[in-house]
């Protein structure tokens, strides 16, 4: 995901001022990681769409007090992980994931895959979230960040609420955990090339 | 060997960014002269590029729809946190109105009469201090027993007679 952080600015400081039809461009831009970022902490497919629902009203309502346009995207993270430690608090969710919950269809999910989804196959996003099902939640959740939604270091740290050389020793370990784990896509992808 | 042990726990922070400085630079140099450790480098590196091909998965469709219909019925002004704060506020402010009128209200008729007439004995008495007999008898006049000075002053004037 690549993101013009003059374009994002523009679009947070007109919808803090009211305009709904950025705050939707916004919204396009950021669903997927969000719910993504959701998905990788609870389980019920229902209920990450809900929470991802709520994170964007939470963010709208908000954003007036949203001091900094450019830390838009780690505070969107904030909201997200703050409502699902909330909703694991009440019971109502589990921090674990299964990648078949997270691949299965979800009610009312088109999941055809558009031309650039094609490339990758079923099979290999099977075993990527089967693979980050495996990890800490923390280092999931930096995984996810970084390399679906393309955050950066220093905005994964804002949204986590900790140091950049934390962020990057949560990369480094999941990184040498998923190349295990995916040793047989990473040697096949080494005899295509 | 030993070095390419050394190398290896930090290849994966190398991946990431996360080796900078004289770090940095020995497993550059390592790297150069090792094809073991520059295909373990490469296993890591095609690692995270598998991860980012698979990308994120999006939202159910209609989540917008849901979204924006809850933003248009809910204005910001009515948010519960900032609604509450003025609440608090409004009867925090409204409360020491009361008390403010309260006291107002109420002062004038806690003015008792005696002070009156100590008054006029004490002027009577000491025509030197008019003045300073005079800001006792105010001081009287919400606290008799307060003005220690008035007091005395009643005391000796007792005390003499």
């Amino acid at each position: 995901m690549s993101r013009d952080l003059s374009d994002l600015v523009d679009l947070v400081a007109r919808a803090r001022a009211g305009d709904a039809g950025a705050f939707e461009a916004l919204f396009r831009s950021l669903q997927a990681g969000i719910y993504s970022f959701i998905r990788g902490q609870v389980r019920e497919a229902e209920l990450a769409a809900d929470l991802t629902q709520q994170t964007f009203v939470r963010a709208w309502e908000s954003l007036p007090r949203l001091r900094q346009e450019g830390a838009f995207v780690g505070w969107l993270h904030r909201i997200a992980s703050n409502l699902v430690r909330d909703e694991v608090k009440s019971g109502h969710a589990r921090l674990e994931v299964a990648a078949s919950d997270v691949l299965g269809d979800p009610p009312g999910v088109d999941l055809a895959p558009g031309p650039e989804e094609q490339v990758v196959s079923q099979g290999l996003r099977t075993a990527v979230w089967e693979a980050l099902d495996g990890l800490p939640a923390e280092q999931r959740s930096a995984v996810i960040m970084h390399h679906m939604e393309g955050m950066s270091v220093t905005e994964i740290a804002q949204a986590m609420k900790c140091r950049p050389g934390t962020v990057m020793s949560r990369l480094a370990r999941a990184r040498e955990a998923l190349r295990r784990k995916l040793s047989s896509y990473v040697e096949d992808s080494d005899a295509g090339m | 060997m030993p070095e390419c042990d050394r190398i290896r726990k930090q290849l994966s922070y190398y991946a990431v960014g996360g080796v900078r400085g004289g770090a940095h630079a020995r497993v550059e140099r390592h790297l150069a002269s090792c094809a073991a450790c520059r295909a373990e480098l490469t296993a890591l590196e095609r690692t995270g590029a598998l991860v980012t091909s698979v990308g994120p998965v999006p939202a159910p469709p209609g989540t917008w729809e849901a979204i924006r219909d809850q933003i248009l019925d809910r204005p910001r002004q009515a948010l519960p946190r900032p609604a509450r704060r003025s609440w608090r506020v409004a009867v925090g402010v409204a409360a020491l109105l009361i008390l403010a009128l309260a006291v107002a209200f109420v002062r004038p008729f806690r003015a008792p009469q005696p002070p009156i007439a100590v008054a006029v004995e004490l002027e009577a008495d000491d025509t030197d201090t008019p003045a300073t007999i005079e800001s006792h008898l105010s001081a009287q006049w919400s606290a008799p027993l307060a003005d220690e000075a008035a007091v005395g002053l009643r005391l000796s004037e007792l005390g003499g007679s």
